[in-house]
């Protein structure tokens, strides 16, 4: 077996892959990044709209700064967040726009002068002001109170993607394409690198290093109806969780996205209602300001998903022989804009629907979107359980979304979680800990477990078919792990799981080419699939609680008395059937905001009483502070700074702010 | 009722592939038939699918977003190439013939390595930025600012996935190896109208002012007419072409 | 080198058209050709035919048909296999540009030898030319099948290259460029067209005083107010 040694290795060349490698290789360190695809194919291209950061630039984001999202980041999460790292997060997202606009990226800019936006289906005239000419600008997005989501038109994912990729290219990154990791090399305390296989040859090689850093996005693909990728199967959570050492942070908090096109399941992007599109349903009704008054189409995802499938389970929906969708209306935004800031939607229309836009409507139905859950680290990206193992990006449970990530969050993520994990690698490689003293037995004996693994199943001779074990486990997900749970449903869910895994060691393939054998592909993604599947549903068994993204029809409430804690999946053993949980306390006496109501969804919860204390802790730190600057009462509050990397740790300058 | 799209009932498709794995020393370039039966709104990307699923999982093909967006599933359907994930069957025949995209090295089937490919074109042409202190960038303050309208016209160009169907519809690509392809020299167009980017003409000039780069372009077009994001390559092209003659 | 291609391809472009109105004169009468012809020599302006300044034009025009070849060479196909894919990729692209390039190779490899052919003649024989010299040579001396040939071939190696011209240097607006390019395409078909037309005309009507004047082959023609006055002798 080839072995191949470098400081970092990264798994996965998205965006929060690839800035990790950039800040890793900046600090000195040798970094490879491995890539199931060509890295500019990765999912961070389909990002559509936008990316949140405060820079408050245009006239719907005046006012805008990090403590506004801060406070609509916690908001969002329904108070599942860490609230340090949503402030290190915050305040760093403006760093990275502008990061990426020095890089190349040609973020959509301010105009000065009048402009016609729509809001609430009526057309107003707005005037931006002329300072402010030629800076980046920023459209309205779900659950925030600005304009914050910088944009670029709505292909600001694959414009960013293609300028870091482009970086990565020049600061001499390699990326190994077509190479999928498919176990990390441990001795129980320590990663030090993965076992490969490359999905060319098919060919069994290790990377050896001293940092390993799993970015390797969500797992939107063990649900049938997803907005996600193809490749977006979780094989890098998988092989976090496979350790048996390193946890799962919570799996159960999955997000739905409100416009999946009916019925394929593509995303069009939020950005649509942003800019003032309607849902409307089958008799063309407007229905969202029925149920959401304060906020309309831009409550959270989480809330307006709900809402929508609870309009169409009340028999409202427009009726077709696939099922029950409702309707997407931007025909109001008008030709030009549609033509200009919402190219890629007119283009999915056009080809997938033979729709167009300006005229007609858009079917759509919530999809699955976004893995909030992902592999629990720390402030700095490491797994708390296993040293050397950091993870970025929608892979992680970082914890800035907590149960329900706000749209443009993300690839503001990963990004800026790119640029702080990458210097916490570089921090761990520069330090003692950092050393490898791992032999080459350690990476031998991985390798052959793995080789005899897959031989296992190309020799089965199993009765078992792949493809057909992975469509169930779709079709049991989406059917009873989706928006609305209750615990009938989910112990259904975890059962067929159970069944489903135990088949999935009969595997037996049909196709013996040699070569990457697509088969065998399926047969061993869906045997780590189902391990993540059943973090996802039994962590929902478990959770009697309504928060975010995760709504139990049988506990409705968010009970911040019992459950102001993370689910922590751990998988036991290759033998076993669950998934061990852990829980870790959210302590509410460390937060900056304490649980309330969000400003949308629903209005009843059952306290935890540290709220009140907290509360009245907070409001004694600012006595006497009426005149400090808001910097200084935040710090008062709870202090983050100093969990940054220094370099990221100055004010950021705002028009008319000091 | 909606207006999903809907198919004629009951076709039989007949899919002729391309198979071969060169991987293994026994395979040979062989034409293959599927017959599937065509579904409602069904996309290559679903025939493909069902196809490796029920009846040959052996069958290689690249599909990512299946969105159209990402790039990946480029091949020659029906002669010309395109992106298979966002074809409906119902706008082919019921005859379809699938080849990988020539130009690019075969992984196997309709798959091939235009990663490899695309990494070399961008390595060769730097397509990135080149500023002078881009890592001590002070991200503190505000950002430069910039014409909206020229940040559009950059996204448009920006706009390129890099899918390789114009350099499968290219000529000049199918039969010189080192020619840079309309990818490349929109890239280089792209960058060149970037006031970020500190090169000048000369340097620009030293990248493409030749026969591998904007003077081998014979003008065929196949570049434009088949880019799937309608991307305006030949006027990008010809610009490019007025400016590296101008610099001698 | 890529400028100097289009250069020497639009100078030829140039000559082949007036060329094509200069000889199509025949068309207006005999007389009107060879007061062409005679403007050709520079009697005009010399008071007397010098047919050696034919031969300077056609020398000028050979050196530019090679210079243009030789640049083109560089864009055909090197060897069998690059042959080979582009043909197995027009074959399948059914694309109408990349197989009007083909047209372009196919009829400018042609035009090496026919045109090589007609310039020779001419750059030896400068002064063969005229309504019955240049009728002889086309039915007499079997010329016309080569005029025939030579005619299809430089007129859509022309056409197209002047299209190709416009697309490749033409500054056009990317949002207008697809329809400018289509009105382009049709202007091609139609000059491509009338240039034919003009061209089979004349060829037929050389061929016409070709055929009326075989029996006297060889004789040269007197101007019609000439022979008037020599009757009238």
């Amino acid at each position: 077996m080839q072995i191949l040694y470098t400081d970092v290795l990264v798994i996965g060349g998205g965006l929060a892959g690839q800035r990790a490698a950039i800040g890793a290789k900046r600090r000195g360190h040798d970094v490879i990044v491995l890539s199931l695809v060509p890295a500019k194919r990765s999912h961070s291209a389909a990002a559509q709209g936008g990316m949140q950061a405060s820079l408050g630039n245009c006239l719907g984001g005046t006012g805008d700064n990090e403590d506004v999202h801060f406070t609509d980041t916690v908001r969002g999460s329904d108070w599942g967040a860490d609230q340090e790292v949503v402030r290190m997060f915050a305040h760093t997202a403006p760093k990275a726009i502008r990061e990426l606009a020095a890089w190349g990226v040609p973020w959509n800019r301010v105009q000065r002068g009048d402009h016609q936006i729509t809001v609430n289906g009526q057309k107003q005239t707005v005037t931006e002001p002329d300072n402010a000419h030629g800076l980046i600008t920023s459209r309205n997005f779900g659950g925030t109170q600005k304009w914050r989501a910088c944009y670029v038109s709505d292909g600001t994912g694959h414009a960013m993607l293609y300028t870091m990729s482009n970086q990565a290219i020049a600061a001499g990154i390699p990326v190994h394409e077509r190479m999928e990791a498919i176990a990390l090399i441990h001795d129980g305390e320590r990663c030090c690198g993965a076992i490969v296989r490359n999905l060319m040859t098919g060919e069994i090689l290790a990377y050896m290093a001293k940092a390993t850093c799993i970015a390797s996005g969500g797992f939107g693909r063990i649900y049938r109806v997803s907005t996600n990728a193809i490749i977006n199967e979780g094989i890098g959570a998988a092989i976090a969780l496979e350790t048996g050492i390193a946890s799962l942070g919570n799996m159960e908090a999955v997000q739905f996205h409100p416009t999946g096109i009916f019925p394929a399941g593509i995303l069009v992007t939020e950005g649509c209602r942003g800019d003032g599109g309607l849902l409307l349903d089958g008799a063309e009704y407007r229905f969202m300001p029925d149920y959401e008054p304060e906020k309309t189409e831009l409550a959270s995802r989480d809330v307006v998903s709900r809402r929508m499938e609870e309009h169409i389970a009340a028999g409202h929906g427009a009726k077709t022989r696939f099922g029950d969708h409702l309707w997407l209306d931007i025909r109001l935004l008008g030709k030009e804009h549609i033509n200009t800031k919402l190219r890629e939607v007119k283009e999915i229309c056009q080809y997938f629907l033979g729709v167009d836009p300006v005229n007609e409507l858009i079917p759509v139905r919530p999809a699955q979107h976004y893995s909030m859950g992902g592999i629990r680290t720390n402030y700095r990206g490491e797994s708390p359980q296993l040293k050397g193992l950091f993870s970025a990006g929608e892979s992680a449970c970082w914890d800035m979304h907590g149960f329900n990530r706000l749209g443009g969050n993300s690839v503001a993520e990963t990004v800026v979680a790119g640029m702080i994990v990458g210097d916490s690698i570089a921090d761990f490689c520069d330090s003692p800990d950092g050393a490898l003293a791992i032999s080459t037995s350690l990476v031998e004996e991985f390798g052959e477990r793995e080789r005899q693994r897959l031989a296992g199943i190309a020799d089965s001779g199993g009765s078992e078919n792949a493809f057909e074990l992975m469509k169930l486990m779709q079709e049991t997900m989406t059917a009873n792990v989706g928006i609305f749970r209750d615990g009938e449903r989910l112990q259904e869910a975890v059962s067929t799981l159970q069944d489903l895994q135990r088949r999935s060691r009969d595997i037996g393939l049909r196709s013996s080419a040699p070569g990457a054998n697509p088969e065998l592909v399926a047969a061993y993604r869906v045997q780590r699939m189902l391990k993540l599947a059943q973090c996802v549903a039994f962590g929902a068994l478990q959770r009697t609680e309504s928060r975010g993204a995760h709504f139990r029809a049988d506990f409705p409430q968010r009970n911040d008395r019992d459950w102001m804690r993370r689910t922590l999946a751990i998988w036991p053993g290759e033998e076993a059937d669950l998934p061990t949980l852990d829980y870790e306390e959210l302590d509410i006496m460390r937060m900056e905001i304490p649980p309330g109501w969000r400003g949308y969804g629903a209005k009843d919860y059952i306290d935890h009483p540290d709220t009140p204390r907290r509360q009245q802790q907070l409001d004694e730190a600012l006595q006497g502070m009426e005149r400090a600057d808001r910097h200084a009462r935040q710090e008062a509050l709870m202090p983050f700074r100093h969990l940054l990397p220094e370099h990221l740790r100055g004010n950021n300058q705002r028009l008319g702010e000091d | 009722m909606s207006d999903i799209p809907v198919t004629q009932l009951g076709r039989t498709l007949h899919l002729q592939i391309l198979r071969h794995n060169p991987r293994d020393p026994d395979s040979e370039p062989r034409l293959q038939t599927f017959e599937v039966e065509e579904a409602d709104a069904m996309t290559l990307f679903i025939a493909l699918s069902e196809i490796r699923e029920k009846q040959d999982p052996s069958l290689q093909f690249d599909f990512v977003c299946r969105a159209g967006i990402c790039g990946s599933c480029g091949m020659i359907i029906n002669g010309r190439p395109g992106l298979a994930c966002r074809t409906l069957t119902r706008d082919l025949p019921d005859h379809i013939t699938l080849a990988p995209l020539p130009a690019f090295e075969l992984i196997g089937d309709l798959s091939v390595d235009t990663g490899k490919w695309m990494r070399g074109m961008s390595e060769h042409l730097e397509t990135w930025v080149h500023s002078q202190g881009l890592e001590q960038a002070d991200i503190d303050s505000l950002e430069e600012s910039m014409e909206p309208e020229l940040a559009e016209q950059l996204y448009e160009l920006e706009r390129c996935i890099e899918c390789g169907c114009c350099v499968a519809a290219c000529g000049t690509a199918q039969m010189r190896e080192d020619f840079s392809g309309a990818v490349g020299l929109n890239q280089i167009t792209r960058f060149q109208l970037d006031p970020r980017d500190e090169r000048s003409d000369a340097d620009f000039y030293q990248l493409v002012g030749n026969d591998a780069g904007v003077f081998g372009c014979m003008t065929l077009l196949g570049c434009e007419d088949m880019c799937p994001k309608d991307l305006p390559l030949a006027t990008q092209i010809a610009f490019l072409r007025r400016r590296m003659v101008a610099v001698r | 080198m890529d400028l100097l291609q289009s250069l020497t391809g639009l100078l030829l472009v140039m000559f082949i058209w007036g060329h094509m109105f200069f000889e199509s004169s025949i068309l207006l009468g005999k007389d009107a050709m060879l007061w062409v012809t005679r403007m050709f020599e520079g009697e005009h302006i010399f008071g007397k035919p010098y047919p050696l300044l034919v031969s300077a034009v056609v020398a000028v025009i050979f050196v530019l048909i090679a210079l243009h070849a030789i640049l083109a060479l560089r864009k055909f196909p090197a060897n069998y296999r690059q042959y080979h894919s582009f043909h197995r990729h027009m074959g399948a692209m059914r694309h109408t540009d990349t197989t009007l390039w083909y047209v372009q190779v196919i009829t400018g490899f042609a035009m090496f030898f026919l045109a090589g052919t007609h310039l020779f003649v001419v750059l030896v024989q400068p002064d063969n030319i005229g309504p019955y010299a240049s009728s002889d040579r086309v039915w007499t001396g079997r010329f016309w099948i080569l005029y025939a040939l030579l005619l299809v071939s430089v007129h859509l190696h022309a056409g197209i290259g002047i299209y190709r011209l416009a697309m490749k240097w033409w500054p056009l607006k990317a949002e207008t460029a697809p329809r400018v390019r289509e009105r382009l395409k049709v202007a091609m078909w139609c000059v491509i067209g009338f240039f034919l037309i003009l061209g089979s005309a004349s060829l037929l009507t050389y061929m016409k005083i070709g055929y009326d004047h075989a029996d006297r082959a060889g004789e040269r023609y007197v101007p019609a107010a000439a022979s008037a006055i020599e009757t009238g002798k």
